[in-house]
């Protein structure tokens, strides 16, 4: 972030004490009983589905753009990989969901491992572009691949449908691991490696950070992440497109969870990613309109409110919640452990 | 004889290639900007000279005369109202600007042209000349080929020989002493813009005889032109015909199915080994 140094000498009330904590807790156990016990209605939870999901989705591509520094335009790679291998294992091979959503990841992975060393030579819009580039050659492969039969699709054959509530709680689990990944990385020295390396990779490297060591990891959790994600879609819509699979669709959802949101703040990609679900339900009203509102939002964010919505309530009130940031916080944690002690 | 055919036909290609590339290797060399809807306005390009080719009952080349000047001014509008108040945020969110851009203009020109497949139709569009025994040449890809590199030549001796192609290539050059020179930096932007729009208007018009097109296609073209930029290095105006070229024989060389994936797969390997392209300064 820009304005590190204005911040710090500002007192910024860090949401991240132990009350913040017992309201997640709260707050995830309410999400698990109310879905367990039926309290929400099927449709209620295909909303909530998606909408942990692509939390789940913009915290990842937040952790990779915003506190990274890796701007990617072709995560969709990962969801079509992971929903293809849901579809391949279970109708090809006749194997369990669970199955499909392990290769999925596995597969995820390893081709993140591959990918890494081509992308990790490129640096900004380069990587960009390359990203882009490589999930429509993967889109184009699959289109010709007669394995996946070709640009027809395949449905995906599991024995058992799995039901919206169960769907609910993996996608919620999903999202809560996330979460803490998340921000348990970034709390440690490789996640403060991480924004160092965002803010200036070449000073950055030079006091030590391992640049490529850093990078990898990150992409790699991101992929396993939204291909988890990806395996998920594929198993509650019951089918795969290359064209949908790997469509574009995906990374303009991401990204406007995170603009939206507020780049490089924990909270930001989940009010991003329930303002993007209710937002996207409403305009399936108006075929057609969605994308064309979807961007000029995005598009009027960027001018009017750089720091996304969450960004800018934080810089306006002085609070971060959940901040990855360590430098301004030890005074007040001590404090507030202070006032706990007393 | 076969290879001569397909050396022939991958030439033809690179030369619209080049064309597709031109005004993005512009943007990235004198603005410095990543323009990800560049492929929606060689689609917007197409759309406009099909239009108007059908509503007048012309020829599509002649809708240039018409098309360009709009694009520029269209162009210029969009870099002086949007682009250059993005810009000076930042190099990343200009860059997802382009992106929702993109988004918006592809569903846009879906919501006004549906998404039924257009192509201009043109009285020669099968003819070919016969050179030899089984080597034949298309007169539509002969025509499109001279159009794209007239644009190029064109293109390149106004940026070498005028007086704003001058400034254009000191700002590119650097923006600071330019506009210490008395270069209006922000409009030399707009009209790179400008510029940029009308080489896609004209890439639109090649695109629209030779090819089927929808309005979801400017993803493709996108990447061409960013193949193209890529390969040549960027800014690098005799670049993009060789990078167009390369691009063009590849695709030929891979034939329907896997042209496209031996074109994309290229360029990620041209990213990873040589970012800077064969032709950068």
């Amino acid at each position: 972030m820009k304005d590190n140094t204005t911040t710090l000498h500002k007192p910024v009330k860090i949401l991240d004490g132990i009350v913040m904590l017992i309201i997640c807790i709260v707050i995830c156990v309410a999400l698990y009983v109310l879905g367990i016990t039926k309290t929400f209605s099927n449709n209620t939870m295909r909303y909530m589905f998606k909408i942990f999901l692509y939390i789940t989705m913009g915290t990842m591509w937040n952790l990779m753009s915003g506190f990274t520094g890796m701007t990617s335009l072709g995560q969709q790679v990962f969801i079509g990989i992971a929903g293809y291998s849901v579809a391949v294992m279970t109708s090809t091979y006749k194997m369990s969901m669970w199955m499909g959503l392990l290769v999925g990841a596995v597969i995820g992975v390893v081709f993140a491992l591959i990918l890494s060393f081509v992308l990790f030579r490129m640096r900004g819009m380069y990587f960009a572009v390359a990203t882009w580039l490589i999930a429509e050659a993967v889109r184009l492969w699959f289109n010709s691949w007669p394995f996946v039969k070709q640009g027809a699709g395949m449905t995906v054959a599991v024995k058992q449908i799995p039901k919206v509530r169960e769907l609910y709680i993996y996608a919620l689990t999903l999202m809560i691991i996330a979460l803490i990944v998340v921000y348990a990385l970034l709390r440690t020295k490789t996640g403060l490696g991480l924004t160092a390396m965002r803010d200036d990779a070449d000073a950055s490297s030079s006091v030590g950070v391992n640049i490529f060591k850093s990078k990898l990891l990150c992409y790699l959790i991101c992929s396993v992440f939204i291909a988890l994600c990806g395996g998920l879609f594929a198993l509650q819509k019951g089918s795969v497109l290359p064209s949908s699979s790997f469509g574009i669709d995906w990374t303009v959802a991401m990204v406007f969870i995170v603009i939206l949101g507020g780049v490089g703040t924990m909270a930001g990609p989940i009010l991003g990613g329930i303002i993007y679900v209710i937002l996207s339900e409403f305009l399936a009203h108006f075929p057609g309109w969605s994308n064309i509102i979807l961007g000029a939002i995005a598009i009027l964010v960027i001018i009017f409110l750089p720091d996304g919505i969450i960004g800018t309530l934080q810089k306006k009130l002085n609070f971060e919640i959940f901040s990855q940031k360590r430098l301004s916080a030890p005074k007040k944690s001590l404090k507030q452990k202070a006032d706990m002690a007393a | 004889m076969q290879v001569i055919q397909v050396i022939i036909n991958g030439i033809l290609l690179g030369g619209i290639y080049a064309l597709l590339g031109v005004g993005m290797t512009m943007m990235f060399g004198i603005v410095k900007l990543t323009n990800l809807a560049h492929g929606e306005f060689i689609i917007i390009g197409a759309y406009l000279s099909t239009v108007l080719a059908n509503a007048i009952g012309v020829d599509p080349i002649l809708t240039i005369i018409v098309t360009v000047p709009i694009m520029f001014l269209v162009g210029m509008g969009l870099q002086s109202g949007l682009i250059n108040r993005v810009m000076k945020i930042g190099s990343e969110p200009a860059l997802l600007v382009t992106f929702g851009l993109s988004i918006i203009l592809a569903d846009a020109m879906l919501l006004i042209f549906s998404a039924d497949a257009q192509r201009a139709n043109v009285p020669y569009n099968t003819a070919s000349l016969r050179i030899a025994q089984g080597l034949n040449i298309s007169v539509l890809d002969l025509i499109v080929f001279c159009i794209s590199l007239a644009t190029i030549i064109v293109l390149s001796i106004f940026l070498k020989k005028t007086y704003l192609g001058r400034s254009i290539r000191a700002t590119s050059d650097d923006t600071q002493a330019a506009s210490l020179m008395g270069v209006n930096v922000n409009r030399t932007y707009a009209i790179a813009m400008g510029i940029a729009m009308a080489t896609a208007a004209i890439a639109g018009m090649c695109v629209s005889m030779k090819w089927v097109y929808y309005p979801s296609s400017g993803g493709n073209y996108l990447l061409t032109a960013f193949g193209v930029v890529v390969i040549g290095g960027m800014g690098s105006i005799p670049g993009t015909l060789i990078a167009g070229l390369i691009l063009g024989l590849a695709q030929v060389i891979g034939g329907a199915n896997y042209g496209q994936l031996i074109a994309y797969v290229l360029m990620v390997l041209f990213l990873a080994v040589r970012p800077q392209g064969l032709f950068s300064k």
